[in-house]
C-alpha cells in the first residue's frame, strides 16, 4: 500500500514584515519554508511506513525550487517524490490545485494501490484549509480532516479510526480506507533527519511531472481553471500596542477599560 | 519600424514589473501570459521578456497587487497623446457576447444561504452571525435571505433563524444528518443547492464548516474563499471576500465573479451578531434527505466535550490567562483560572513558575515549553523575557497586567495595564462575570 | 645459583611476563581508537610533560597535591633503589656498591631520607582517605572502588617498610655502612636489642620487599595505578590547539558521525581514559555533578576504559562490542541523560592534573546522538528548526536583527571605511536586556571614537549551541556561510559581545580556514583604558559592591580574566569582590554547551548555585560579561528572592561612568 503525502512550500510568514512608511509588504530576504502542518504530515506517513512497511510518497505543486521541500521529505524518510510543476499549474486557487494533486495521486495510485493521503490541515500562507477535502472528493476518498490522534489502522479490515480535534470538543470516527486525513500539530512530533539521510536525500531523485505528464485540461487547472481571483490585497491596520488606563491607582477603572476594548474588538466568547 | 509611417495603429506597449510590489502570489502573471514571455525567479517574481511581450495586458490585469504596468517608448507616448486627441482608438470588444451569456448563466442563481452548523442540536454562535450579516448582503442584491437547518430533530433551530433574521429556512432532518460526516451532509447541501440555486452560501470557518464547504465547492466546481473577516457586494452584485493571508500580514480580497454560487467560509466572532427578534416568523421549506444509512460509511463512534478531563491542551486553547513570577505564590494561581474560566479558557505558566512547583511543566509556555498561538493571552506578572515571547507571541492579542512599567512585556502586548495584578484580575474577573450574566439574561 | 636465587628469578621473570602480557593486552587496545595527530610541535610538548607531569603543576593546585609530589618524586628516586633491588636478586654480585664511593653513599642518604618521607606522604593519605574525607572522595562510586586505593597505598607502605627493615638489619648485623642511612641506623641501633630477631627479619624484609615488588608489578596494569605508566606520556600527547574547540567532521555518503561505540573514540581518547587515576577533581569542579545531575565527568572516562576492555575481545575478532557505549546506566555505559548534563565548562578539563580532555568526549557522544540517532532532548528540536530557518536560537525574524539600532547612529561595516566588524550576534541582536547591554558597548565605542560598523540584517549565528550540543553538520552549514559572508565583506576585526561569539569565530572558525583579529568588548576595552583613549575621572559608587562572575567561555576557554575587572575597576574605581570560586576555577552559570536550550530537571539548578555562591559576597550588583551569564544570574536572582541585587554587563558599568563624566 502507498501513503500519499501532500506537501507545499511556502513564504515563512512569520518573517514577513510591513514597510512601515509604505505600509507594504517586506518580501527581501523571506526564506522558504516547508509548511509547518505538512511536517507532521510527512511524520504520520513515516510512522505507518514503520508500523506496516507501506511505502511513502510526497507531492508537491509549485515552482521548479520547491524541490528543496520534497528533498526535506526525502531526507526525514519518504521512498519518492514528485513535483508537479508547470507553467499551466500557476496562479491556481484551491479548485484547481485540488485537481492537479488529485490527478497526480491517481497516477501513483496506477502503480500501486493508495490507502491512505494525509494533508496538513492548512497551509501558513493561505489559511485556507480547502485542498485537502478538495483532493478527497475528487478521489472519492472518505474524509477526516482535523485529525490529532490515529486510534487504529486495520489495513486487513481497511478501516481507520481517528480523533478530531474540533472547537471545543473531539470527535472519534471510523472511516472506511482510502482516506484522506488532514491532520494537526498535536498529532505527532516530526523526527529530525540524520546526517545520513540528509547526504542521501541530497542526491536522491526528485521527479518532475509536469502537464505532459498529467494531461489534464489546461482550462481547469491554473489561473484559468481557478473560479476565484484576488482582486486587491492591501495591508491590514496594524493595532500598536496601547497601554490602558492608571492600573495602580484604579485597578477597577483599568479593567474596565480592558473588557471595553475586548468587547469593541469582539474578542469575547461569552 | 515601417509601422510608424502607416496610419497610426494603437501602441500596446510592454508589461514591465514594479519595484518591491511583487508578493510572489503564485505566478498569476505567469500563467496569464499567452506568449510565455514571463519566467518566475526563484524569489516568485516574473522576469518579463519585453521583446517576447506582445502587451495583450493580461498579466497587468490579473496581478493582484498592480505590480505590473504597460510600458511605452516616448515615441509611443507621442503617438497614444494623438490617438488619444483624435479619439480615433475606439475599439470594439470581441468579449460582449461571450459576457452576455455569462450574465444569463449568473442570473439562474438568487438569494443569500446561511448553513446552520448545530452539534447535538445545538447551533455555533458563527451562524447567527451570518445571519446578521447576510441580511445585508441580501438587502444588496435584492434577494431573500435564507438558512439551511441540517440534523435530526433540530426543527427548532427554524424559529431561531428566523429570529435572527432569516426569511426562509431549508431543513433537512432525518437520523442519518444526526452526526455530522462530510459524505451525507455533502449530498444533502448539494441537492439543495442544485436544486434552489443560490448566489451565496455563508458557512463559519469552524472544523465542520471548512471541512464541508471544501467539499462542496469542490462537487459545484464553484469558488470558495476561506476564513473571511470582511463581506460586500460590488457595484457587479459579485461577492467582495476580503480575508487575511500571509499570515495576516496582508489582506485580500477576493472575487467569484464567473461561478455560482459564490462560498464563503467566514471567522467567527468577527461578524456582529444580530438581534434577536422572538417574534420573527418565516417559511419552513422541508427537503427530503438524498441519502440513506448504509450509504455512509463513516461511523462517528463518540463526541467529547473539552474540559471534562484533567489534562488542558494549552497549545490549543483559544483564551489563555498566564502567570509568571509575579504571582508570588501557588495559590494565586487559582485568581487566574478564574479569569480562565469565565472566558473559556484555560491557565498557562512561564518557566520560572513551572520551576517554582506553581504549576505543572506542561503548562509551560516559551522556549523550552510549549508555543502557543491562542486569539487571546493574557500575560499576567510576566516580565517577557526573551524565552517566554517566543512561546507566545504568535497569539493574535497579547494583553500584559505587570507592575513594572519598563517589563519587556509591554513591547509585544496590544493591550497593557500597569499595575497590581492582585486587584486588576479579580475585579477584571467580576467585571467579565456580571457582564456574562447580563448577556445570558438578555 | 644459590636456590633464594633461583626462586627471585622466576618469579620476577614470571612478573614480568605477566607485566608485558597486561600492558600488551591494554595497549593494544589503542590501535582500534581512531587516528588523531598528537606527535607534533615536540618542543612543546616535552615542555607541557615536564610542567604537568614532573612539576606536577596541576597536582600542586591543591593543598594536598603536595603529597603527591612528595610521592611521585620518591617513586621516581626509588626506582632505582628497586632496580637495584631486582638486578641484585638476579646477580647478587651487581650492586650499586659499584659505583664510586661517593655517589654510592650520596644515593644510599637519598633512598633512605626519601623512603620515610613517602611513608609518612602515605600515612597521610589514610587518614584522609579514613578520617577528614573530602566530599569527592566520599560519593558511593568512589566508596565501591577504594579498596584498590587501600591495596595500592598499603603496597607502597609495606615496600618502605620492609625497606627499613632489611637494610636495618644489614646494619645491625655490620654488613652495611649507617653513617649513610640515618634512618636505617635508627631501626638497626633498634634492633641490638634484640639479636635474635636480626637474621629472621632480615629474610622476611627481603622476601616481603621481593613479593610486593612482584606483586605490584602484575597488579599495576589492572589497576587505576597505570598511570603510573600513562601519566607522563598522556601529558606529552595533551591537546595543544584549543581544547573546547571541537574537530570538523567529514561529511561524506557511508561516513559515521561522532563516538557511540567505544572504537569511534580516537587512540588519545582511549589513551585517557587508561590514565585516569580517578583522583575526582574533575567531579569536584563540575558544575553537573555538584547540582546532582546524572552527569559525573570521572564517570565518563572510567566508563570508556571499562567499556573497552569489556568489549576488547570483540574489537580483536573483528566485531564490535556488546557492551553499549550509551545506554542504560551501568558499568561501562554512558546515559544520555550524564551526556545532556555537560555544560562544556571546561572545569573538569582545567581540573584534570594529567591533562585528561573530558568534555570533548561528551560532546563526541553527542554528536553520534543527534547525527546518526537523532535522539536529544525534546527542547532541542526547536533550537535546530530555528537556527536553520532564521539561523537565531529563538527563531525570530532575521530582519529584526538590527532593531536595536533605532536609538543610535550605526553604520553598516564597510571593508577601508570601518575597522571593525561589531558582531553583536543573536542575545545582543534580540533579547531585550541584551540589547541594552549592546547599546552601552556602541556608546562606550562611539565615546572612544573606535570605528566600526555592523552587518545588520546579514548578520547570522555563529552556531556555537549547535558545535557544543552535536550538531555538527549543521553547525558546519552556518560555518561555512559565516566564513563566506565574512571574506565577502573583507572582515578582518572583530569585536563580539558574547564570550560564544568570541570562541567561535575566533577558535572554531578557524578550522575553517578564516584567520580573524577577533576581541571581546572588554579586552578592547580595557585596551582604550590604558592607553587613555577612555578615561573616567569620576569614580561612580552608585552601583554599591560589586562582585564578578568568569564566564566560562571568556575566562577558562579564552584566558581573558583582567580585562572585565579593569573595566569595573576603571568605572568604580574599586575592583570587584572575588568568590571563592573564580578566575581559572570559576563556576558555571549553567547556560553553556547548549543547556540554555534545555530544562534542568533534576537536582538544584546551576545557576541558583552560583547565584547563591556570589550572594555569600553580599554584592550590590553581580557583574557579568556574557548574555547567557546575564540571564542566568538574573533568573536565580528572582528566583532566590534577591531581586534587589542587580546584574550589569562590565560594559555597562563603563558606559554609566561615561555618563556620569558626561553630565
Amino acid at each position: 500500500m502507498l501513503v500519499v503525502v501532500c506537501v507545499k512550500q511556502v513564504p515563512d510568514t512569520t518573517q514577513v514584515q510591513i514597510d512601515p512608511v509604505t505600509n507594504t509588504l517586506i518580501r527581501e530576504g523571506v526564506p522558504f519554508i516547508v509548511n509547518p502542518y505538512d511536517t507532521h504530515a510527512v511524520e504520520e506517513a513515516l510512522r505507518f511506513k514503520d508500523r506496516f512497511g507501506c511505502r511513502v510518497a510526497a507531492i508537491s505543486m509549485g515552482p521548479p525550487n520547491a524541490e528543496a521541500t520534497l528533498r526535506k521529505a526525502l531526507a526525514q524518510g519518504v521512498d519518492r517524490a514528485v513535483l508537479l510543476s508547470d507553467r499551466s499549474f500557476g496562479g491556481a486557487d484551491t479548485l484547481a490545485t485540488s485537481k492537479v494533486l488529485a490527478a497526480a495521486i491517481e497516477k501513483l495510485a496506477k502503480e500501486e494501490e493508495v490507502g491512505v493521503v494525509i494533508c496538513g490541515k492548512q497551509t501558513i500562507d493561505g489559511d485556507t484549509a480547502q485542498v485537502g477535502p478538495g483532493i478527497a472528493t475528487r478521489l472519492n476518498f472518505s474524509q477526516l480532516t482535523l485529525v490529532d490522534r490515529v486510534d487504529e489502522l486495520d489495513l486487513s479490515g481497511k478501516k481507520i479510526r481517528v480523533s478530531r480535534k474540533l472547537e471545543g470538543r473531539h470527535e472519534h470516527v471510523e472511516a472506511p480506507l482510502p482516506v484522506l486525513l488532514t491532520v494537526v500539530r498535536e498529532l505527532n512530533r516530526p523526527r529530525y533527519p540524520t546526517v545520513a539521510m540528509r547526504l542521501e536525500s541530497a542526491d536522491a531523485q526528485v521527479e518532475v511531472w509536469d502537464n505532459k505528464v498529467l494531461q489534464l485540461d489546461v482550462n481547469g487547472i491554473g489561473l484559468k481553471g481557478s473560479p476565484t481571483w484576488v482582486s486587491r490585497i492591501f495591508s491590514p491596520e496594524r493595532a500598536k500596542g496601547e497601554m490602558l488606563g492608571d492600573g495602580a491607582h484604579d485597578p477597577e477603572g483599568a479593567a474596565q477599560l480592558l473588557i471595553d476594548k475586548m468587547l469593541e474588538k469582539d474578542l469575547l466568547a461569552l | 519600424m515601417t509601422d510608424a509611417v502607416k496610419p497610426p495603429k494603437k501602441p500596446r506597449g510592454k508589461a514591465r514589473l514594479l519595484e518591491n510590489k511583487c508578493i510572489a502570489c503564485g505566478a498569476r502573471c505567469q500563467s496569464a501570459c499567452p506568449v510565455d514571455a514571463i519566467q518566475m525567479n526563484d524569489a516568485g517574481e516574473p522576469i518579463i521578456d519585453a521583446s517576447r511581450c506582445i502587451g495583450c495586458v493580461k498579466c497587468v490585469k490579473v496581478c493582484p497587487v498592480q505590480a505590473i504596468e504597460m510600458a511605452f517608448t516616448p515615441e509611443e507616448l507621442r503617438i497614444l497623446q494623438e490617438l488619444a486627441a483624435s479619439s480615433a482608438g475606439a475599439e470594439l470588444s470581441e468579449e460582449d457576447a461571450e459576457e452576455a451569456a455569462l450574465k444569463k448563466k449568473l442570473a439562474a442563481y438568487s438569494g443569500v444561504w446561511v448553513f446552520v452548523e448545530q452539534t447535538e442540536g445545538e447551533a455555533a454562535k458563527v451562524s447567527w452571525e451570518l445571519l446578521g450579516k447576510g441580511k445585508e448582503l441580501a438587502q444588496a442584491r435584492k434577494c431573500p435571505l435564507c438558512a439551511v437547518v441540517m440534523g435530526e430533530g433540530v426543527e427548532k433551530l427554524c424559529d431561531q433563524a428566523f429570529g435572527y433574521g432569516a426569511e426562509k429556512v431549508y431543513l433537512m432532518d432525518a437520523p442519518v444528518l444526526r452526526h455530522y460526516r462530510t459524505e451525507a451532509y455533502q449530498k444533502s447541501l448539494c441537492a439543495l443547492v442544485e436544486k434552489y440555486k443560490p448566489e451565496v452560501i455563508l458557512m463559519g470557518a469552524t472544523g465542520l464548516g471548512r471541512d464541508l464547504a471544501g467539499v462542496v465547492a469542490t462537487v459545484l466546481a464553484t469558488g470558495l474563499t476561506a476564513d473571511c473577516t470582511g463581506l460586500s457586494i460590488d457595484d457587479k452584485g459579485n461577492l467582495m471576500q476580503t480575508r487575511p493571508a500571509f499570515g495576516g500580514n496582508i489582506m485580500a480580497t477576493i472575487v467569484c465573479d464567473k461561478f455560482r454560487p459564490q462560498m464563503s467560509t467566514v471567522r467567527p466572532h468577527v461578524m456582529p451578531m444580530p438581534e434577536f427578534d422572538p417574534q420573527a416568523k418565516g417559511e419552513i421549506v422541508r427537503e427530503p434527505v438524498p441519502v440513506v444509512e448504509d450509504q455512509v460509511l463513516v461511523k462517528v463512534l463518540d463526541i467529547l466535550m473539552d474540559g471534562g478531563g484533567s489534562k488542558v491542551d494549552i497549545a490549543g486553547a483559544e483564551f489563555i490567562v498566564s502567570g509568571g513570577r509575579g504571582m508570588m505564590a501557588k495559590e494565586n494561581f487559582a485568581m487566574l483560572q478564574e479569569l480562565a474560566d469565565v472566558l473559556g479558557g484555560v491557565v498557562g505558566a512561564s518557566r520560572s513558575a513551572v520551576d517554582a512547583g506553581w504549576m505543572p511543566p506542561d503548562r509551560q509556555v516559551g522556549q523550552t515549553g510549549k508555543t502557543v498561538r491562542p486569539k487571546v493571552y493574557i500575560a499576567c506578572g510576566i516580565s517577557g523575557a526573551i524565552q517566554h515571547l517566543v512561546g507566545m507571541q504568535d497569539s493574535d492579542v497579547v494583553i500584559a497586567i505587570n507592575r513594572d512599567a519598563e517589563a519587556p512585556i509591554f513591547e509585544v502586548a496590544s493591550y497593557g495595564i500597569v499595575g497590581d495584578l492582585f486587584k486588576i484580575i479579580p475585579a477584571l474577573t467580576n467585571k467579565l462575570r456580571a457582564l456574562k450574566a447580563a448577556r445570558s439574561k438578555a | 645459583m644459590m636456590p633464594q636465587t633461583a626462586i627471585f628469578t622466576t618469579l620476577l621473570v614470571a612478573s614480568l611476563l605477566f607485566f608485558c602480557w597486561s600492558v600488551y593486552r591494554r595497549f593494544s587496545l589503542l590501535c582500534y581508537g581512531q587516528p588523531e595527530e598528537r606527535l607534533d610541535q615536540p618542543a612543546r610538548r616535552l615542555a607541557e610533560m615536564f610542567l604537568y607531569a614532573f612539576a606536577q603543576l596541576r597536582v600542586l593546585r591543591k593543598p594536598f597535591g603536595l603529597n603527591h609530589f612528595v610521592i611521585f618524586w620518591s617513586f621516581m628516586i626509588l626506582a632505582l633503589a628497586n632496580g637495584e633491588f631486582l638486578v641484585n636478586g638476579v646477580f647478587p654480585s651487581v650492586s650499586l656498591a659499584l659505583l664510586p664511593e661517593g655517589v654510592h653513599r650520596a644515593l644510599l642518604l637519598a633512598f633512605d631520607a626519601v623512603s620515610l618521607l613517602t611513608l609518612f606522604a602515605i600515612a597521610f593519605s589514610f587518614i584522609r582517605r579514613l578520617v577528614v574525607k573530602p566530599p569527592h572522595l566520599d560519593s558511593l562510586y568512589v566508596k565501591g572502588r577504594s579498596p584498590e586505593a587501600f591495596l595500592i597505598l598499603s603496597f607502597i607502605a609495606l615496600l618502605m617498610l620492609a625497606y627499613f627493615g632489611l637494610h636495618g638489619s644489614l646494619i645491625a648485623l655490620g654488613m652495611e655502612d649507617p653513617s649513610a642511612m640515618p634512618v636505617s641506623s635508627l631501626v638497626g641501633s633498634w634492633l641490638s636489642s634484640h639479636p635474635d630477631l636480626i637474621p629472621a627479619l632480615r629474610n622476611v624484609s627481603w622476601w616481603l620487599h621481593a613479593f610486593v615488588l612482584f606483586a605490584f608489578i602484575c597488579f599495576l596494569p589492572h589497576s587505576k595505578h597505570m598511570h603510573i605508566l600513562t601519566a607522563i606520556p598522556n601529558c606529552y600527547f595533551g591537546a595543544l590547539a584549543w581544547p573546547a574547540t571541537q574537530p570538523r567532521e567529514k561529511f561524506e555518503k557511508g561516513a559515521v558521525y561522532g563516538v557511540g561505540t567505544v572504537e569511534r573514540f580516537t587512540w588519545k581518547d582511549l589513551f585517557d581514559s587508561f590514565t585516569c587515576t580517578e583522583c575526582g577533581r574533575c567531579q569536584a569542579a563540575c558544575p553537573a555533578t555538584i547540582t546532582g545531575k546524572a552527569l559525573n565527568p570521572r564517570q565518563i572516562v572510567h566508563a570508556i576504559k571499562t567499556n573497552l576492555l569489556e568489549n576488547g575481545d570483540a574489537l580483536r575478532e573483528g566485531r564490535s562490542g556488546t557492551l553499549p557505549l550509551i545506554g542504560a546506566e551501568g558499568e561501562g555505559t554512558n546515559t544520555e541523560d550524564a551526556i545532556w548534563s555537560c555544560t562544556t565548562c571546561g572545569a573538569c578539563m582545567e581540573a584534570c592534573p594529567v591533562l585528561i580532555e573530558q568534555m570533548p568526549k561528551i560532546v563526541k557522544m553527542r554528536r553520534h546522538l543527534v547525527e546518526t540517532e537523532s535522539r536529544f532532548p525534546e527542547e532541542l528540536l526547536n533550537l535546530f528548526e530555528n537556527m536553520e530557518q532564521r539561523s537565531n536560537p529563538w527563531g525570530i525574524a532575521p530582519g529584526e536583527r538590527a532593531k536595536w539600532v533605532s536609538t543610535l547612529p550605526v553604520k553598516p561595516f564597510v571593508a577601508g571605511e570601518t575597522e571593525y566588524l561589531l558582531y553583536v550576534g543573536c542575545a545582543g541582536s534580540f533579547d531585550s536586556r541584551a540589547k541594552q547591554v549592546t547599546v552601552a558597548l556602541a556608546t562606550v565605542l562611539n565615546a572612544a571614537g573606535i570605528s566600526w560598523g555592523i552587518l545588520g540584517k546579514d548578520e547570522k549565528c555563529c552556531g556555537d549551541s549547535l558545535r557544543r550540543l552535536g550538531n555538527e553538520y549543521l553547525f558546519e552549514k552556518m560555518a561555512l556561510e559565516n566564513v563566506e559572508l565574512f571574506r565577502q565583506r573583507g572582515v578582518t576585526k572583530v569585536i563580539t559581545l558574547c564570550p560564544h561569539c568570541l570562541t567561535t569565530l575566533k577558535n572554531d572558525y578557524r578550522q575553517y580556514g578564516l584567520e580573524l583579529e577577533v576581541v571581546h568588548q572588554s579586552e578592547l576595552i580595557a585596551d582604550l583604558i590604558r592607553s587613555g583613549r577612555i578615561k573616567l575621572d569620576k569614580k561612580d559608587d552608585s552601583l554599591g559592591k560589586i562582585a564578578y562572575h568568569d564566564p566560562c567561555y571568556l575566562g577558562r576557554h579564552n584566558d581573558i580574566f583582567e580585562a572585565p575587572r579593569t573595566l569595573v575597576q576603571a568605572a568604580t574605581g574599586v575592583a570587584p569582590v572575588e568568590t571563592e570560586r573564580h578566575g581559572r576555577n570559576s563556576f558555571c552559570c549553567g547556560a553553556g554547551g547548549g543547556r540554555m536550550w534545555m530544562e534542568e530537571f533534576t537536582g538544584e539548578r546551576v545557576n541558583h548555585a552560583r547565584v547563591d555562591e556570589l550572594l555569600a559576597q553580599k554584592p550590590d550588583t553581580i557583574c557579568v560579561a556574557c548574555p547567557y551569564c546575564m540571564t542566568m544570574m538574573e533568573d536565580g536572582l528572582k528566583d532566590k528572592g534577591a531581586g534587589q541585587v542587580r546584574v550589569r554587563d562590565v560594559v555597562e558599568v563603563l558606559a554609566e561612568g561615561l555618563l556620569r563624566k558626561n553630565a
